[in-house]
């Protein structure tokens, strides 16, 4: 297997993570033209949003329009442009005198908004920092007893600065850096210890039942194979395992009070 | 490539005419065929055989491997209603992957992946048909495979129809539409043939849609009943855990797992999906039946005989799909018909399948943070404040669960049952503040696992009797038990393990070029046992020397 591939699945075992989750923190582009979504949302809440609120996500009268069988088979305008230029006098909807311009850009409105609505990995998370600064200034201190590795004037300085809250919050949870770029930092370190007594360490790149690999201090990829539990003796070091165990029994109002903190060190 | 094809067509042992699959064969457990999606219709996916036994597993040898070419390929039998796909590009893995267990029947091998459908040869791995549906689109993940009557196959698309095949040729004979693509629908069931009945579900949580079990013709494909996984209107059973018939209508609850039959009940059985919208429950105030649910169906006309819902009120993505694994034996000293799930909410459940009723609720994992509790009737009791908020909470297990699809087994000899599991975190923001949320409605953000496991637990107790832990890989896995005192699954790191079933010992393993991605199966061909296993885009089959 190429080593890169190799490690990109440890790392990715070790963090929980997959890839494509750290990629889907990226908003995705938008799919409709974003000039004409803007066209389209402006005319939509003069004309539409009375009766199907200014979301489209229906009012008073009109249907949500973003679970509208009309709108999700439309292509391009041609349904919705139908319905918005003939009305539905029976369900009590005029009609609109609009150009072919128009509807396609209230179409391309619809679209995007259906197209935000599913795509979960558009997402983008609200103001988060609710928690108590001082209260977490007193945890960090105090009870999480934070200051046994980080200092806020060493590691933690300006770290506020540096990450957007929610992923200061999430890291605060699990600091771990994955995906290509955590090939360059050492995490997860392993010690290998044969029968014959030699003591091999360094950073872990694979283990599994059968398969201890490491790199070793000249640099270069070993690999053991496991012959039991016991032969050779691997010891794997975590220095992320105060988190681990604090995730166990954080609350989540100490949590939010920690991510207030550490905002404010800017 | 075409000569080969048709000298091995010549060489088929199948009369014209016969049918190739005895609707017999489906009744019992087979040994010589894998005729449905979990070789039996009670989901245990246990064996009798013992050809391979714990004295010589070490001795199993590699007998082929079969490599899928996913899409339009030269030789490939081409159908479908998209437009014919671009040429170059990188190839999708998602086409390649089998998730499917391939049915065995007469020697011949059937399996899909999405838009894909193959008939291989048991004994060889060579490749008879291949059959590749142009795709409208519909979200590719996976395909859990086809079903089988007679002489006629069953599989399903992403962009939702149900394909019918004839296996003798890999010629479509007809296809139906299931559901609308355009809502959001994708489909990745394998159909499952009870009786005259092709029972053929349906996925999809992005646009708040409802979720449906339908059963199909197998000569025509014209559908003979659809059971909703909601109530339709106001006063229908299941109705009062609704805030009105709008919620209900777009309330999800998605069917993407085969179920499970017993024959003397006439009952088959379903786990159904999450509730919409998804990671949020404002909108849809109440316990949102018959989602989250497992549900026992007549199967000749759909109309629901009873339901238990492991998840009341889901706020986490947990769908209670997961197989519902039929076991007959002793509780509390007295023989039961019963009916267990490892479900997705991290509980392992046990319930006595002619009613419905709970026998035995239990926490699989440690970490499981979200429930206050059991009550009387067995449910967890959700703990309100684990629902999504603006500022995130922190929930184990995330939504991808405890465990997942990947079928587990019941072991009758042990007694135990074998589930992969993780012990994960996540924070649920919510993203979605309007009173009518739509879609997810919050972002997850995966903080973090403790690893992966294989469990046996006790049925009976609900306690589990070991585990084998991995430091990174392991999780949810496909399982197969046999006779021959084994237990084979992957590591998730890319092997293929022997355990003792009884204690968890590793007998065997093999290196494969990617991860055990289906649920291993068995059968008898030739006299001898094979062992197949789908790992990424390869099939692979092991036998003794």
């Amino acid at each position: 297997m190429d080593m890169r591939i190799l490690l990109q699945r440890t790392l990715r075992a070790i963090a929980g993570f997959s890839i494509c989750v750290a990629l889907a923190a990226q908003p995705a582009p938008p799919k409709y033209d974003p000039v004409s979504v803007a066209r389209g949302q402006q005319a939509f809440v003069a004309s539409c949003g009375f009766c199907h609120g200014s979301r489209a996500k229906g009012g008073e009268k009109g249907p949500d329009l973003l679970r509208s069988v009309v709108v999700l088979d439309d292509e391009n305008g041609k349904g919705i442009g139908r319905v918005i230029l003939k009305g539905r006098p029976e369900k009590g909807m005029p009609k609109f005198a609009m150009t072919e311009d128009q509807i396609v850009d209230i179409a391309n409105f619809l679209h995007q908004s259906i197209y935000s609505a599913a795509d979960r990995d558009s997402y983008q998370t609200l103001n988060i920092v609710t928690g108590d600064a001082s209260a977490g200034k007193a945890y960090f201190n105090g009870a999480g007893n934070c200051g046994s590795c980080h200092s806020v004037t060493g590691d933690l300085k300006g770290i506020g600065a540096k990450y957007e809250p929610v992923t200061l919050q999430d890291r605060l949870l699990m600091p771990l850096d994955f995906g290509p770029s955590a090939s360059t930092k050492a995490v997860v370190t392993v010690t290998v210890t044969t029968p014959s007594g030699e003591a091999v360490s360094g950073p872990l790149l694979w283990i599994d039942d059968f398969t201890v690999a490491l790199r070793n201090s000249q640099g270069t990829y070993v690999s053991f194979a496991r012959k039991s539990d016991v032969i050779p003796q691997v010891e794997v070091h975590n220095p992320f395992k105060p988190h681990s165990d604090m995730i166990l029994h954080f609350s989540d109002a100490e949590i939010h009070n920690l991510t207030a903190y550490l905002v404010t060190l800017k | 490539m075409m000569t080969k094809q048709l000298l091995l067509f010549a060489l088929l042992p199948i009369a014209l005419g016969a049918q190739i699959l005895d609707p017999v064969v489906l009744t019992k457990p087979a040994t010589d065929a894998w005729p449905t999606y979990n070789g039996d219709y009670s989901g245990r996916r246990f064996s009798t055989l013992n050809q391979i036994d714990q004295s010589n597993v070490m001795h199993l040898t590699l007998g082929w491997v079969f490599r899928v070419r996913a899409g339009a390929v030269p030789g490939a039998i081409v159908g479908g209603e998209g437009p014919a796909p671009v040429e170059g590009g990188p190839p999708n893995p998602d086409l390649s992957t089998i998730k499917a267990t391939p049915l065995m029947v007469n020697g011949i091998l059937y399996f899909a992946t999405p838009d894909n459908a193959w008939a291989v040869d048991a004994r060889s791995g060579h490749e008879l048909w291949h059959y590749f549906w142009k795709t409208k689109g519909g979200i590719h993940i996976g395909n859990r495979g086809v079903g089988m009557y007679g002489n006629w196959l069953f599989f399903e698309t992403p962009d939702d129809y149900l394909v019918s095949l004839d296996a003798r040729t890999g010629k479509e004979r007809w296809h139906v539409e299931i559901a609308d693509v355009k809502q959001e629908y994708f489909s990745t069931p394998a159909p499952i043939v009870v009786g005259n009945h092709v029972l053929v579900g349906t996925g999809g949580d992005s646009l708040d849609v409802p979720g449906f079990l339908e059963s199909h013709d197998p000569e025509t494909g014209a559908i003979q009943w659809k059971w909703w996984s909601e109530p339709l209107k106001k006063g229908d059973p299941g109705s009062e855990t609704w805030p009105d018939e709008y919620s209900m209508r777009h309330g999800g609850g998605m069917t993407w797992i085969p179920g499970t039959y017993d024959p003397e009940l006439h009952l088959y059985y379903l786990g159904t999906g999450n509730p919409n919208p998804v990671l949020t429950g404002r909108g849809r105030e109440g316990a949102d039946l018959y989602t989250c649910s497992i549900v026992a169906l007549n199967v000749d006309t759909g109309k629901l005989a009873w339901y238990f819902q492991p998840s009341p009120h889901d706020t986490h993505d947990w769908d209670a799909a997961q197989t519902t694994v039929l076991i007959d034996g002793l509780f509390e000293g007295k023989p039961r018909k019963m009916l267990a799930q490892a479900n997705r909410n991290g509980y392992f459940f046990l319930l006595d399948r002619t009613n419905g009723k709970n026998l035995l609720t239990a926490p699989m994992v440690d970490t499981i943070n979200w429930s206050k509790g059991i009550d009387a009737n067995g449910q967890p009791i959700p703990n309100p404040d684990k629902e999504a908020t603006i500022s995130g909470v922190l929930v184990s297990p995330p939504s991808d669960g405890v465990t997942n699809w990947p079928p587990p087994s019941f072991d009758p000899d042990t007694g135990l049952f074998y589930v992969g599991v993780k012990e994960s975190f996540s924070e649920y923001y919510l993203t979605d503040t309007d009173p009518h949320p739509e879609g997810y409605a919050a972002a997850e953000k995966y903080i973090t696992s403790y690893g992966g496991s294989l469990l046996a637990i006790d049925y009976q107790t609900g306690k589990t009797r070991w585990k084998h832990s991995y430091i990174f890989g392991g999780g949810p896995i496909g399982i197969l038990t046999t006779a021959g005192k084994l237990l084979f699954a992957g590591d998730g790191l890319g092997h293929l393990l022997a355990f003792d079933p009884s204690n968890g010992s590793i007998l065997w393993h093999a290196g494969l070029s990617d991860d055990v991605s289906n649920g291993p199966e068995t059968y008898m061909l030739d006299g001898h046992q094979y062992l197949v296993v789908g790992a990424g885009d390869s099939l692979y089959a092991f036998l003794l020397e």
